[in-house]
Order: structure tokens, then C-alpha cells, then sequence
């Protein structure tokens, strides 16, 4: 017969988790990307702390410094460096292009408009940096620019910005909202046609720009100074765009792509009083510091594009790598079983024909045995009974649950766990509170990954108090509630959980951690649900979580009975 | 066929080895039942019995051993392995082990028959 480790690697329906290996059952659910959680996707998913931390926090601060020190000197004037400014336009062309191809890569996957918007934007952003750098004064003639004539340059730039701006509404508005339909046509067709578009737009400014740079209003006075109404043209425009693209933006702050987004647009506006009061010239201190800043925040909503597609990647790997152990583990068991019931269910079959060829012979005589043939023809209604009992206990063996189910003593399993992980968290400086049931309660249960499941909270509490100022407690309770259910609670004093994560943070894939793949307290679930409880999460006051979990009290414990593989029940012998 | 030919099946599965043992008894063998390998060495018939027929996968003595033991013992009864298991190689494994002829369950009579002829006038 198949050995224990065999019949125990195989989960029934795959809703149980094995003991092997436990990352099995919620595999399925990555299925293609798109299919309803929109999280598991780069931009979509929620940015992780340390992305938050830079954006909101250090972003700003490192612009009102910028500010306060760069402030005083603005109107000082430097020697015009062609080189800086040939190596900063590449650089943000490549810059612009990558992110754009990322977000197109994005697109065609969730094939959202506001994806293929925000993707041309950037697109646009790069291409319109060639005229720029074409009516640069100095960039390749000296102190002439190539193309165009004096207001060129300047009015690629400001309307470079706001169309990047207005690119940035559009997707704002766009982008989870009704309107951010899935686009219909193939993902090619719509890239090609929407390029081709911006590449028109960019065309076209180009045109205006550089061809028609006569009838441009007056931004510039000369290859240096800009005019007195540089406010006006240039200031006004794109302080209004991207305050406004940054109104709309906040509410998709919590998706990586809309914060940053949302980043970009602060630095823009934000280089605005900078470098508008009084006017700025070209290569001033005021000009190189909102340069160099426009630079940084460019490149890091790459770096957070980037950084995030890794993280990503790294997890679907392992996802994908755990869903195929998962399934070769099954096969392999799945091969084996078949095996076993091929070789059980012979047996029997084999008696009924080799019998009844007996009996057929036996009428066959020219004196037929009648008897014997009757004999024989009733021990083949038997083995046919016989034959059913063996699938019968073959599939008792796989009601895995009524096998290793056992009584646990709850007060102990929290004692175990709790002496397992002192140490830890005495070296995090938490307090562990224990609270045991006096009735000591006992569920019917798998002890193994019921202590599984105690870790995991444990673990997951004492990681979100990590960072937790004041006081760090945990507290495990073990209650009975109305005589029927035994409720453990895991509480602590950190983080907590937001109220839109409550439902989510069951999900699998779904973490709010740096690192960690978002799978255990989906195990948990599925280990709770299979011993026929319930698990869910609430706050804690003042501050924290705490994470219960509810069994049926169950005194006697179900003892599931190995079923017996009956040999020889109903019939004679013969020998 | 004559009834002196007393054929031996040994097989732990109860309900075929009745059934097979019946079989042969309508085909006018005198056959002989036993649940194990060490049993049927224990009864002291395999001198004067003129076929054998034994499962090969049997928990303690397999169908192999038995063979290797007879053979090792000189034996000149022919010996029929069956088997419930469709592992491949196995036919050839029997056939090499010195077996006339493997056969796998469910079989009918006329293979049987087949093998038993073969056996027998070895």
C-alpha cells in the first residue's frame, strides 16, 4: 500500500494545506494578471513604507532645504556649461523613455486608459526634448541656437510642462474611475495609434516652436535673460496645471504609480517660486538648482517603478515556483494513488471473471455442475461487494482531517507557542501577556498546524510593533464563548490594521511588508476554515490589532477512524 | 485434461486464489490453494506437484523468491507467475527469472489454458 508521507502530501479538493508543504492551496489564485485584483500589479499596488516614507517626507524636506539654501543666491549668475545641460537632456530623454516603456509594458497588461495616457505623457515629455535640445541656445553652436530662434527653447519648455501636466489630469481623472474602461482594440494597435498621436502632438509643437518662433509672445530677452513676463507665460501655466494635476492625484495616492506621479508634479510646482520670484535667468544658481531637482524627481519615480517591478517579480517567482511543487507533489501522489486503486480494484474484478469463467465451464459439461455453478455465481455477487468496500476505504484514507484530527488542549498549544518565541520577542523588548482559560477548553484538530497558525499571528504581531513607540505588549486570551466555540485572540499594541485592509489582508499575495510574500495569514485562513472555524481581524484600543480565531469546542474529539481494508467478510472458504 | 495433474496457486488475495483454484478445478486440475509462499513450502508439495501458479507481489516471500528458491533447490516444477500490477518489464523480469509465461490479472481462461499447455509439457 501507498506509505503515510504519500497519502499526506495530497490535500483533499486542495483546500487543506499538506503538512509538507503549505504554501499550497491559495496558488491558484495567480492566475493571469487582470483577472479582478488589480493590487498585484506594479501600479496599482499600494507603495510599501519606505517608498512612502521618501515620497511624502523626505521629498519635501529635501526641497524646502533646496529652497532656503539655493533662495538667497538665485539670481547669482554662472558660467553656461553646454555640457551640463547636453548630458541633463539625455539624461531625462532616457529617463522619460524607460519609464514610459514601463508603463506601457503596464499597459499592455491591464489595458486601462489611464495607463496608456499617463504612458504617452511620458512619451510625449521625451519626445519634445528634441526640439528642446535642436533650440537650445549654445548646445550646438556656439552662443546661436541650431534651429528655431530666440523664444523657441523656451517655449518648448513651458509647453513641454504642461503638456506633461495635462497628461498627468488626464490620468487622474481617467484612472479608476468609470471611465477607465479596458481599451478594446488589440494592445498593439492601441500603443501604435496613440504614439503616433502624441508623436504628432510633439511634431506639431515642434513646428510652432521652432518654425513659427516669430510669432511666439516674448518669454525670452535673450539666449539668457527671460522677459519680464516670464511669470505669465511660463509661471502662471504650469502652476495652476500641476496644482491642479496634484489635487487629482491625491486620491490615487495609495496606488505607486499615482504617488509618484503626484511626487513629480510637487517638484514642478514647487520649482515654481523658486525659480519665478524675481525672473530666473538661464544658468543662474536658481536655474541649475530647479534643473538638477526636476532631474531627481525624474529618475526616482523610475527607481520606484523599478525597484517595484523586482520586488514583484521576486514574488510571483516564488508563487509560481511553490504552485509548481504544489502540482508536481500532486501529480506524483496523484500517480501513485491511481496505482493503488488500479492494483486494489483488480483483485477483486480479477475473482468475478476468473469465477465466472469457473461456472461457465461447469454448465458447459455435458452434465452440467449446477451447484457448483450456483456456488460459484454467488461468490461473484460477493466479490462485487467486496470490490465496492475497497474504493470505499481507499477514499476513507483520504479524509485526511478525520485521520489526523486529535483533541488539542488549547491552554497548552498557547503555552508552546509562547515558550517558542520568548526569546524573540524578549530580545524585541515586548511584553508577552498570557492569558490561559481556566475551563481549559480542547478543539478538535490538527495540533501541527494549529501551532502554525498561533505562530503566524505571533509572528505578525510582534513584527508590527517593531516600529512601535510606547509600549510594546502582546497578549494571547484563550475565552469560550456560549459554551460552543473556543475564540483565541492575539492582540497587540503596533500598527494595526487600516479598516479598507480588514477583509484584504487575508488575501494571499496581500502584504503590507517590506519583505514577505502576503502568504501566511492566507494559510492561516485556510487551516482555520478547514477545522470548520473562523478567523478575522479588528482593532485593538488604543492602538494595534488583534487577530482572533474561532473553533468549535469539542471535549470528546472526534477520533476519525482509520478505516480497515476488510479481507474475506463474506464468503466460504476454498481451498 | 487429465485429473492427476495437481496444479498449485499461491496467492494472498483470497478471493482470487478460490476463484482461480475453482477455475482449475472446472477445467478438471486438482488444484490446490495456499495464502503464502512460506505455506506452501511448509506443506512440503512442491515435490509432487506439477505446476505452480504464484502472485508475485506477496507481503513476505515474493513470487520471485519462491522461484529463486526452487530453482535453487533443483526444481523442475514449471512455474506461472501472476500479477495485478501493470508495471513495465515486469513479463520480462518473470520470463528471466525462469517463469513460463506472466500473467496479469484480470486474464481469461484461454490464456490460462494457453500457459498451463506450456507449462505442462515442458
Amino acid at each position: 500500500m501507498i506509505g503515510e508521507s504519500a497519502l499526506a502530501a495530497m490535500g483533499d479538493d486542495g483546500r487543506t494545506p499538506t503538512r509538507k508543504d503549505c504554501l499550497t492551496p491559495y496558488m491558484r489564485t495567480i492566475g493571469t494578471f487582470g483577472l479582478g485584483d488589480d493590487a498585484l500589479v506594479l501600479t496599482g499596488a499600494p507603495p510599501g513604507r519606505a517608498q512612502k516614507l521618501v515620497a511624502m517626507v523626505v521629498m519635501p524636506v529635501f526641497l524646502v532645504l533646496a529652497f532656503f539654501v539655493a533662495r538667497p543666491f538665485a539670481t547669482m549668475q554662472l558660467r553656461p556649461v553646454e555640457a551640463f545641460v547636453a548630458s541633463y537632456v539625455t539624461t531625462m530623454f532616457v529617463t522619460n523613455v524607460v519609464t514610459a516603456v514601463i508603463l506601457f509594458s503596464q499597459f499592455s497588461i491591464l489595458r486601462t486608459r489611464g495607463l496608456l495616457v499617463i504612458a504617452n505623457g511620458y512619451m510625449f515629455a521625451a519626445l519634445v526634448l528634441i526640439p528642446y535640445a535642436l533650440s537650445f541656445p549654445g548646445l550646438f553652436v556656439r552662443d546661436h541656437v541650431l534651429v528655431g530662434g530666440v523664444q523657441s527653447t523656451a517655449w518648448v519648455y513651458i509647453l513641454r510642462h504642461c503638456g506633461l501636466a495635462a497628461f498627468m489630469i488626464a490620468f487622474a481623472l481617467l484612472n479608476g474611475g468609470t471611465k477607465n474602461g479596458r481599451v478594446r482594440s488589440s494592445v498593439r494597435m492601441a500603443i501604435l495609434l496613440s504614439v503616433t498621436a502624441t508623436a504628432a502632438a510633439a511634431i506639431a509643437i515642434a513646428a510652432l516652436c521652432l518654425g513659427g518662433h516669430a510669432l511666439l509672445p516674448t518669454a525670452a530677452s535673450n539666449n539668457i535673460r527671460f522677459s519680464g513676463n516670464w511669470f505669465y507665460y511660463a509661471g502662471l501655466p504650469m502652476a495652476s496645471l500641476y496644482g491642479l494635476a496634484l489635487c487629482l492625484l491625491w486620491r490615487h495616492r495609495r496606488t505607486v504609480l499615482g504617488l509618484w506621479l503626484m511626487v513629480v508634479a510637487f517638484v514642478h510646482l514647487f520649482g515654481i517660486p523658486l525659480s519665478f520670484f524675481p525672473p530666473p535667468s538661464r544658468f543662474s544658481v536658481g536655474w541649475y538648482t530647479v534643473v538638477m531637482i526636476n532631474l531627481v524627481a525624474n529618475s526616482l519615480v523610475l527607481i520606484a517603478l523599478l525597484v517595484q517591478i523586482s520586488t514583484l517579480y521576486v514574488r510571483v517567482l516564488a508563487a509560481v515556483r511553490a504552485q509548481q511543487r504544489e502540482r508536481e507533489a500532486r501529480l506524483v501522489t496523484g500517480d501513485a494513488v491511481s496505482a493503488m486503486i488500479a492494483h486494489e480494484v483488480k483483485q477483486p474484478l480479477a475473482a468475478m471473471i476468473t469465477r465466472a469463467e469457473a461456472s461457465l465451464r461447469r454448465l458447459a459439461r455435458s452434465t452440467p455442475e449446477i451447484d457448483k455453478a450456483k456456488d460459484d455465481i454467488k461468490q461473484i455477487a460477493a466479490d462485487g461487494y467486496r470490490a465496492a468496500e475497497i474504493i470505499d476505504s481507499i477514499r476513507g484514507n483520504f479524509k485526511k482531517d478525520e485521520r489526523t484530527r486529535a483533541a488539542v488542549d488549547v491552554n497548552s498549544l498557547v503555552a508552546e507557542t509562547a515558550a517558542l518565541i520568548r526569546d524573540d520577542l524578549h530580545k524585541q523588548r515586548i511584553t508577552l501577556q498570557v492569558a490561559p482559560n481556566a475551563a481549559s477548553p480542547e478543539v478538535a484538530g490538527d495540533r501541527t498546524q494549529l501551532q502554525q497558525v498561533l505562530l503566524n499571528l505571533v509572528t505578525n504581531a510582534a513584527d508590527s510593533m517593531a516600529a512601535a513607540h510606547g509600549t510594546r505588549v502582546l497578549t494571547v486570551k484563550t475565552e469560550v464563548r456560549d459554551n460552543s466555540e473556543v475564540v483565541v485572540s492575539v492582540a497587540d499594541t503596533g500598527t494595526g490594521v487600516s479598516p479598507q485592509n480588514i477583509e484584504r489582508i487575508f488575501n494571499p499575495l496581500f502584504t503590507t511588508k517590506a519583505t514577505g510574500m502576503g502568504m501566511g495569514l492566507a494559510i492561516c485562513r485556510s487551516i482555520i476554515e478547514a477545522h470548520g472555524g473562523r478567523i478575522w481581524v479588528a482593532p485593538n484600543n488604543p492602538r494595534g490589532a488583534v487577530f482572533n480565531f474561532a473553533l468549535s469546542l469539542d471535549p470528546n474529539g472526534h477520533w476519525g477512524a482509520a478505516s480497515s481494508y476488510p479481507k474475506g467478510a463474506r464468503r466460504d472458504e476454498k481451498v | 485434461m487429465p485429473k492427476n495433474y495437481l496444479v498449485i496457486v499461491v496467492d494472498d488475495d483470497e478471493s482470487f486464489r478460490s476463484a482461480l483454484v475453482e477455475l482449475l478445478d472446472s477445467m478438471d486440475y486438482d488444484a490446490r490453494g495456499f495464502v503464502s509462499a512460506e505455506d506452501f513450502l511448509a506443506s512440503d508439495t512442491d515435490s509432487v506437484c506439477d505446476c505452480l501458479i504464484t502472485d508475485i507481489h506477496m507481503p513476505g516471500m515474493s513470487g520471485f523468491d519462491l522461484q529463486r528458491l526452487l530453482t535453487s533447490r533443483n526444481s523442475q516444477v514449471p512455474v506461472i507467475m501472476i500479477t495485478a500490477r501493470a508495471e513495465p518489464g515486469l513479463e520480462a523480469k518473470a520470463l528471466a527469472s525462469g517463469a513460463t509465461c506472466l500473467l496479469k490479472k484480470p486474464f481469461e481462461s484461454q490464456t490460462l489454458i494457453a500457459c498451463l499447455k506450456a507449462a505442462l509439457n515442458m
